[in-house]
């Protein structure tokens, strides 16, 4: 009966190994970087807490938190909501949706090097965007969407959005096509217009991939970077420079790894405190 | 509570195995191939070259052949890395001390390994008459705290590249009217806005290039032995007054402060810019935009009061953890010598650091039928003399470039008067300095 039990667990062991491997060890071998002075080449020391203080007394390293939090507060909520009814919209039966269902997922395949360049061009000061403003009369003068520090986080957050639509409205799809039709059939029964179903079945039911997407976009969210590298590399004047980009820059420019790794356990645990917010007070109700 | 102990078996035996693999014997991480070598001691050596593949295959192939003609023990495996990915990965390399034999670095960043001690001195490693074969300037913009890290491969000084058409477009003389100075930049930049709403100048302010405009401009950026800034003075605030009264007038591209120099040698190409220093990428410009590069007229680099022109310069580095220092020594002064780099040079506008190569007439004589890649050759190779390695590698080299890069972009921006912006640099950098 012994093996019996064990059994189980050994299933989980190789999950379990590459879990140590790719997530656990580099955890906690970062946490134990954060307490040292290491830069890649030369025997790490031992500073302590040392680099946290440093951390904290760094200006840069608010302004970017900060950044990160506008960029969560200005993704999340568009990469939650609009999805839903982008795959609301290719559940129908119609002819020519697979066509639809692609072309809402091509941006989500696309490398992030394209997409940022082709933004690029959108956003230029004879860009696109300011061409159709223009000729709709709504601007008077170009504006320097990318190079303003108004307005430069704001617009990589469009790219990051519009990248990851498709990718959230496929999991909303699996979600939508998991609601039995018999539900929809006793709203139609009782009466219930389009719109009830929506509301009264089809979010209610979505409830745990709301939660999902959730997570998951705001993971995505506090872990920006290529968008912002490519396109604006942070500028101008940190305006748009993320936690991510300023990890990125001490660890590899400057190599300062432990000081960098003190920074990544930091957004860690947002990371990790965000998404423990998210299920207790998302989930509690939708254990599905 | 007893599945909750086995769990936890588990996991403690999953992080035990984690743990022998990160800690393994990292001596395994390389071939065992490698011997004692440059006797005749057999050694494979390892270089690795950034973003060389497919242009310069046949080229780097056929110079690894005739190196190991020359040299039967010796075998030479080549990798090609993104210039973007190579420092990461050669930082990776070097501390899971696997690192490559030779090397391909800019100065900066190989600077920064060779502070932490991770290159072969080259002084020591070559002997003094082949020292004598590069050009002076090149060997010496190699140099941190007295020791020469690296050995100059490729060089290319400031070509400027001029769009005569705009200036034509504008009423101006693409002959005379050139820029030489930032002070006749800002004059071209205020004529061509003026006439025809495109940008006159788009000078390039990303990496240590605010530094060099500043000291070409005159300004000297710390005392003579590196320990205060020195910046703070009539020249250092004419540098950020200039470049934040360009800014806010519109007469240089909003880019100059958010983008890299991809955003320079886009517009230039779209036909939006008149003139530019990166002549690097006049061959793209001649695939990517014909018409823009018949029209272009080399040039010139734009430099102040000083007279200062800057080198840029391509090296050839060792790691320290090489086991066949000597073997990989021989082949980066192989590769380096005078034919191989003629032979190269030939293939792409740049020039060779090897004094023999740069008297060919290949770098001197423009011949009738002469193309614009071909002028930026002859161009770059007569201002070699007067040029030099402006930004001489120094320590925290990244923080300072990024405190001034702040400083001056706080002016540029409006947040600040240039010479509060200068006060503020000059504070950021005495601190780092004092480091």
């Amino acid at each position: 009966m012994k093996t019996n039990k064990l059994t189980p667990y050994l299933f989980l062991l190789p999950g379990l190994i590459i879990l140590g491997a790719f997530i656990f060890y580099p955890m906690l071998q970062a946490f134990w970087l954060s307490m040292t002075d290491y830069n890649m080449i030369a025997d790490a020391e031992f500073v302590g807490t040392t680099n946290y203080e440093n951390l904290f007394q760094d200006d840069l390293f608010w302004k970017t938190l900060t950044n990160t939090f506008i960029y969560l507060i200005g993704v999340v909520p568009a990469l939650v909501i609009i999805p839903i009814f982008l795959a609301v919209l290719v559940n129908q039966k119609l002819k020519g949706i697979g066509f639809f269902r692609s072309a809402y997922y091509i941006p989500v395949v696309t490398s992030l090097v394209v997409a940022g360049i082709a933004w690029d061009w959108v956003y230029k000061e004879n860009g696109l965007l300011n061409y159709v403003l223009d000729i709709l009369n709504i601007i008077s003068e170009p504006i320097h969407w990318l190079t303003s520090t108004q307005t430069a986080i704001f617009a990589v957050m469009v790219v990051t959005i519009w990248k990851g639509l498709g990718y959230y409205m496929i999991i909303y799809l699996a979600g939508l096509q998991s609601i039995p039709n018999d539900l929809y059939e006793a709203a139609d029964i009782d009466g219930a217009n389009w719109w009830q179903k929506v509301t009264r079945v089809t979010i209610p039911m979505l409830m745990p991939f709301v939660l999902i997407v959730t997570i998951m976009s705001s993971i995505a969210a506090m872990k920006v970077f290529e968008e912002i590298y490519i396109m604006t590399g942070g500028g101008p004047l940190h305006s748009s420079e993320t936690l991510v980009f300023y990890i990125y820059t001490e660890a590899f420019d400057r190599l300062n790894m432990g000081y960098a790794s003190a920074a990544g356990v930091v957004l860690f645990l947002i990371t990790l405190v965000l998404s423990i917010i998210n299920i207790k007070f998302m989930g509690k109700d939708n254990t599905a | 509570m007893k599945k909750k102990s086995l769990i936890s078996l588990l996991l403690i035996i999953a992080m035990l195995v984690m743990s022998a693999c990160g800690n393994g014997d990292d001596s395994s991480a390389k071939d065992g191939e490698k011997k004692e070598s440059g006797g005749s001691e057999e050694a494979t050596i390892e270089f690795w070259t950034m973003q060389l593949k497919p242009t310069f295959t046949d080229y780097i192939e056929g110079v690894i052949a005739d190196f190991e003609k020359e040299n039967p023990n010796i075998k030479v495996k080549w990798l090609d890395v993104p210039a973007a990915d190579l420092s990461q990965k050669i930082l990776t390399a070097v501390s899971s001390n696997s690192a490559p034999d030779v090397v391909n670095l800019n100065p900066t960043f190989a600077s920064q390994l060779a502070d932490l001690d991770a290159l072969v001195n080259m002084d020591e490693a070559v002997a003094e008459e082949d020292q004598k074969k590069y050009v002076q300037g090149a060997w010496e913009a190699n140099q941190i705290n007295g020791t020469t890290f690296a050995i100059p491969w490729y060089l290319s000084t400031e070509v400027s590249l001029n769009n005569k058409s705009i200036y034509e477009e504008a009423g101006l003389d693409p002959e005379k009217d050139i820029p030489v100075t930032y002070e006749d930049a800002k004059k071209v930049a205020k004529t061509v806005k003026e006439e025809t709403g495109k940008y006159g100048y788009f000078p390039s302010l990303d990496l240590s290039l605010v530094l060099q405009h500043m000291v070409k401009m005159g300004a000297d950026l710390t005392n003579e032995d590196g320990t205060k800034a020195a910046f703070n003075s009539d020249a250092g605030l004419e540098a950020f007054e200039y470049f934040t009264e360009l800014y806010q007038d519109d007469l240089i591209p909003r880019e100059a402060l958010t983008g890299d120099q991809r955003s320079t040698i886009d517009m230039y190409q779209a036909g939006q810019v008149a003139t530019f220093m990166g002549s690097q990428f006049i061959s793209q410009i001649k695939e990517n935009a014909p018409d823009i590069y018949e029209n272009t007229l080399p040039s010139t680099g734009i430099t102040g009061e000083s007279g200062k022109k800057t080198i840029s310069v391509q090296n050839i580095v060792v790691p320290e953890q090489t086991e066949s220092k000597e073997a990989a020594v021989k082949f980066a002064l192989f590769l380096t010598n005078a034919e191989n780099q003629l032979e190269f040079s030939k293939l792409t506008p740049i020039l060779p650091s090897a004094v023999e190569a740069l008297e060919d007439p290949y770098f001197t004589e423009a011949g009738e039928d002469a193309e614009p890649i071909d002028l930026v050759r002859i161009q770059s190779a007569a201002q070699l003399d007067e040029s030099e390695l402006l930004i001489k590698p120094m320590d925290n080299y990244d923080e300072l470039r990024q405190a001034m890069y702040d400083a001056i972009s706080e002016a540029m921006l409006g947040n600040m008067s240039p010479q509060e912006a200068l006060d503020q640099a000059e504070a950021a950098w005495n601190e780092i300095l004092s480091k």
